[in-house]
């Protein structure tokens, strides 16, 4: 992992999802379907390939959050269990990619999260993360055309709008207003 | 009894949510507006068998939780059991109720269905103590939670698909809110 001496700034939702949009763009473009079954689903698999990237970004945020020992045994716990959902989904996400013919995008060799400082800074940044993937998969669940790949993605969303509620707890921030994107 | 003008002050900002049920509006005209498209493609079997149908099943069904997590809260606020705190999410918990009422309500009547209205009655058993109240207010979250997760890909129409998307959205939030205050694990 790589850091900068910057104060952290979260990754905001509409950062993510103008990324999002970027890749989603990119990867349509330079893929060209070889199949028909590619070729149908292409808008699927760029969304797949966007989320995907999303949970490799968020899998090193926990491993950077749990390196850095400043997260309480508590938070450890939370952490280890959110990574964990997020691993699952890289693979989910992994073997839908590969089924449909597309190519699973790698994680980056390194990520920056800015200075890690305390505690705090790794909840914000967590949080940031987790509300940006529930935006993300929220804007995109009804453009995805493959029913059994909609199936696989209504669980993920309702991990990262838990993880980002649970986040926002911890951080006292306001749980009453509805995610918006 | 949580009145509307208590609602107004203790539900912010007002103005988001007067936005949010034009957003509703929309949504039902756009639901509409792609069952035309079905419709004028020759499609009509489709929509009519797969579509419109079965979203009206799961849209009627929807409603139904809606209304039964509406009177929950209404029950919770009646009881004076909550504390102020609580009461306050309480308020905009069933704000997002209300608003996912409407908006389903928008969505049948766009597909031409008169929207069921509430229950006379529910029991919800005895409330004795605020916890009672963040009981059945989170059991019937957990039930929505399971409910939308799953009939949500069972939807065919998109505009409705995205609506039962957030309205998701908002009942995991609530459930995870209210485990929290139950010091039910999150994880």
């Amino acid at each position: 992992m790589s850091t900068t001496n910057n104060h952290p700034k979260p990754v905001s939702r509409r950062q993510v999802l103008k990324a999002g949009a970027i890749s989603a763009a990119a990867g349509m473009i330079s893929s060209i379907p070889a199949t028909a079954r590619e070729a149908r689903f292409a808008g699927d698999l760029a969304i797949l390939n966007v989320a995907l990237g999303l949970e490799h970004q968020a899998i090193a945020a926990y491993d950077a959050g749990a390196k850095s020992k400043l997260l309480s045994a508590d938070q450890l716990k939370i952490a280890v269990s959110f990574q964990s959902d997020h691993k699952r989904h890289r693979d989910a996400l992994t073997g839908f990619i590969k089924r449909f013919g597309g190519t699973p995008v790698a994680p980056k060799s390194s990520y920056d999260f800015g200075t890690i400082t305390s505690a705090a800074d790794i909840v914000k940044l967590a949080q940031g993360l987790e509300e940006g993937a529930a935006g993300a998969y929220l804007a995109n669940a009804g453009n995805l055309q493959n029913r059994e790949i909609l199936n696989a993605a209504v669980p993920i969303l309702e991990d990262e709008v838990r993880h980002n509620t649970v986040f926002k707890n911890l951080l006292g921030m306001d749980v009453t207003g509805r995610l918006k994107y | 009894m949580i009145t509307e003008k208590r609602e107004m002050h203790l539900v912010e900002p007002v103005l988001e949510d007067q936005k949010m049920r034009r957003d509703w509006f929309r949504l039902a005209a756009t639901a509409s507006a792609g069952a035309m498209i079905f419709l004028l493609t020759g499609n009509t079997k489709k929509l009519y068998a797969q579509s419109k149908e079965g979203d009206l099943g799961i849209l009627t069904a929807a409603l139904y939780l809606e209304n039964e997590a509406v009177a929950a809260y209404q029950a919770g606020a009646e009881s004076k059991l909550l504390s102020p705190g609580v009461l306050k999410v309480a308020v905009a918990f069933q704000s997002d109720h209300k608003y996912h009422r409407d908006g389903l309500s928008g969505v049948l009547k766009s597909f031409g269905v008169e929207p069921q209205g509430p229950e006379k009655k529910y029991d919800f058993g005895s409330l004795h103590s605020e916890k009672d109240i963040l009981h059945l207010a989170r059991d019937r979250e957990h039930g929505a939670v399971l409910a939308y997760g799953t009939l949500a890909s069972n939807i065919l129409t998109k505009a409705v698909l995205n609506f039962g998307a957030n309205v998701l959205v908002d009942e995991v939030r609530h459930r995870t809110v209210l485990n929290a205050a139950l010091g039910i694990p999150n994880y």
